[in-house]
């Protein structure tokens, strides 16, 4: 019983994790309506921006996460800028362009790191929760506390503030919203530009849970992808709870079946929700499809 | 997009007269083989462009006439590969035979696989087609008696016409090129068959196609068919020329699945002629950059291929045949 709760609480936390990666991409998926598939390596550039931080100034993870997020924030808005509107209405170059800026970000750190493996573990990840029995590391409750804690205040945020609101209208119909008198462009550019921060603060706080290696970003992506899909595109909540769910899929598969085939249990995920909801859990029906109508 | 952006929105030739246009464009790209058949790392770069070339225009079929973006078709190649290498060494059947098994598996697992995501549009096709291959990865490590986990297969050396096995490197070149020049006349048929033109109203817009009484599912699964057919024999050719296979130098996305998209890019998406171009581009440069950066910089080409993949998305959209076009119709309008 006791490794069955343990399994639960890691799946928990590992959901936790997915949920925060998964966040900002669905916030730029559902709203610019772009596949970002760089989404893992700007996750995985912040980790490094993270570890560069605690060598060279001695500034902590919980520290540094409030530099990272915002010089995140300020390349997202140049990548949205530069690639990604100008290819707004075409789907297929999108896919080219984000996936030519996973190639070109992947390359470029392990160009510089010379492919040498850095870690914050030794430093941060020792400390462990107790409870009962149960054991969780301080590092990972860290990010599951973070995740929710995003989660609610972008939910505040869609449903409270002016801004938010522009953003909902904004998924729900950019012609509409244009002509309410929202500047739909300049919606996308700080929509990217959140979800590229999330990213930043997803990348501080895994910093110390994970070896950093520039191909980390594969680990993130597919996960999150699953996540998106499964949890309903554009939907906040979708994302946090789908997250956790596929945690805890992966966490039991793992102990259960065999670690070595998550990704095929990710795949199946896909397959099952494609076939059964394809809008996911929480997401609007159609949306996978009428998403990517020309909307002009 | 005006049709007339897109080579010959009515096609003005017979499929004869086309035939013949589209082999004197293959013995062009014949060309720097026969300039270059003494220089043997030139002959085996060739030998490896003209086979993505061929890999790139089966994508073409699916991903560029059907506007179906498949990152997944390195999962077509891995069974091909692999099915002809346990065809070659456990029944000791010729390569030559060995391809046709390969392909129909590549056939049945594609469309098995096409049937549930051809319910999704766009980049989310994409998507899970990449989570596809990605699956498909870890499937090939995981599954030690079929592709022998993650060190690989690695098929003898035995020189022979009928293991497909050559000490010369021109025999591989020329084996490749009579692929590319098969796929690349399909794709000639193919762009004026009527499979061709109910693909391409797909790609324009799926709910006219459909609303116009094509059955746009059959369609997108025939193209898929076609397109995952000739990936197969692909991969099994690519067995016998590299004879090591592990996973990744069959499933990594870079290097294979999002490899024949760019090059189709390249050259020009939905064009006949476009991934030859593209793959005799992006092939010898990749290998000049390997050469030039690799020892130095590690991922040095790589940040030059995805710069590439970049810009080409932003300012060569319609790859260098859709350039050429536009430059031609230029000069005319001045006249």
């Amino acid at each position: 019983m006791e490794t069955f709760f343990n399994i639960l609480l890691s799946g928990i936390l590992l959901g936790g994790i997915y949920s925060l990666v998964s966040i900002g991409l669905n916030l730029i998926f559902g709203v610019v309506r772009i596949v970002n598939f760089a989404q893992g390596e700007l996750v995985m550039l912040a980790m490094y921006a993270t570890f560069f931080c605690f060598a060279k100034f001695g500034i902590g993870p919980y520290f540094a996460v409030f530099l990272v997020a915002p010089l995140m924030f300020l390349l997202g808005l140049a990548v949205q800028r530069l690639v990604l509107q100008p290819l707004q209405n075409e789907p297929m170059m999108q896919v080219f362009a984000t996936f030519g800026l996973l190639i070109l970000f992947e390359n470029s750190v392990l160009a510089i790191t010379r492919g040498e493996g850095y870690s914050l573990a030794g430093t941060y990840s020792r400390a462990v929760i107790d409870v009962f029995g149960l054991k969780a590391s301080v590092s990972r409750v860290i990010v599951f506390l973070a995740a929710t804690g995003i989660a609610l205040a972008l939910m505040l945020f869609l449903q409270r503030t002016m801004a938010g609101k522009a953003i909902r209208a904004v998924i729900q119909d950019r012609q509409s919203a244009r002509l309410m008198g929202i500047n739909v462009s300049r919606t996308y550019l700080l929509t990217f530009a959140l979800g590229t921060a999330l990213a930043g603060v997803a990348g501080a706080l895994l910093a110390p849970i994970y070896t950093l290696s520039p191909y980390i970003g594969g680990n993130f992506i597919l996960a999150a992808f699953a996540v998106v899909v499964l949890g309903g595109l554009g939907s906040v909540p979708g994302a946090y709870i789908g997250g956790l769910m596929v945690g805890l899929m992966e966490s039991f598969a793992g102990y259960y079946v065999d670690p070595a085939l998550k990704q095929a249990i990710w795949f199946i995920i896909f397959v099952v929700v494609l076939v059964v909801r394809p809008s996911g859990l929480m997401g609007q029906a159609g949306a996978e499809e009428v998403g990517l109508r020309e909307q002009n | 997009m005006t049709p007339a952006q897109h080579e010959g929105a009515s096609p003005p030739q017979s499929l004869g007269a086309a035939m013949l246009k589209y082999a004197g464009l293959l013995l062009l790209a014949a060309l720097p083989l026969a300039l270059l058949w003494n220089n043997s790392s030139w002959v085996g770069i060739l030998a490896t462009a003209y086979l993505f070339a061929a890999l790139a225009a089966a994508w073409n079929i699916i991903g560029g006439f059907g506007g179906q973006f498949s990152l997944g078709h390195g999962v077509f190649f891995a069974i091909g590969a692999y099915t002809v290498a346990r065809f070659y060494l456990d029944l000791g059947v010729t390569p030559w035979l060995g391809i046709f098994p390969a392909a129909a598996l590549a056939t049945i697992v594609a469309l098995l696989i096409s049937w549930p995501t051809f319910r999704l549009r766009g980049p989310f096709f994409a998507i899970a087609t990449m989570a596809i291959n990605e699956a498909c990865f870890a499937l090939a490590n995981y599954s030690d008696a079929i592709t022998g986990g993650p060190r690989g297969i690695l098929i003898p050396f035995r020189a022979g016409l009928s293991n497909m096995i050559f000490i010369e490197r021109w025999k591989y070149a020329l084996l490749m090129f009579a692929f590319m020049a098969i796929v690349v006349l399909i794709t000639v048929w193919l762009r004026r068959a009527r499979l061709g033109h109910y693909l391409m109203a797909i790609r324009a817009d799926e709910d006219a196609a459909s609303a116009a009484g094509i059955d746009v599912l059959k369609a997108k699964l025939q193209g898929m068919a076609l397109s995952a057919f000739l990936t197969g024999i692909g991969g099994g050719l690519f067995a016998m020329y590299i004879r090591v296979l592990d996973p990744p130098s069959l499933f990594t996305l870079p290097d294979i699945g999002v490899k024949f998209a760019l090059i189709a890019l390249i050259g020009g998406i939905g064009t006949i002629i476009g991934p030859v171009i593209g793959a005799l581009l992006i092939v010898p440069l990749e290998n000049f950059l390997r050469g030039w950066l690799g020892g130095d910089i590690p991922g040095g080409h790589l940040i030059i291929l995805g710069a590439i993949l970049v810009i080409a998305s932003l300012f060569l959209k319609r790859g260098v045949v859709g350039a050429l076009i536009a430059a031609n119709r230029r000069v005319r309008g001045r006249r």
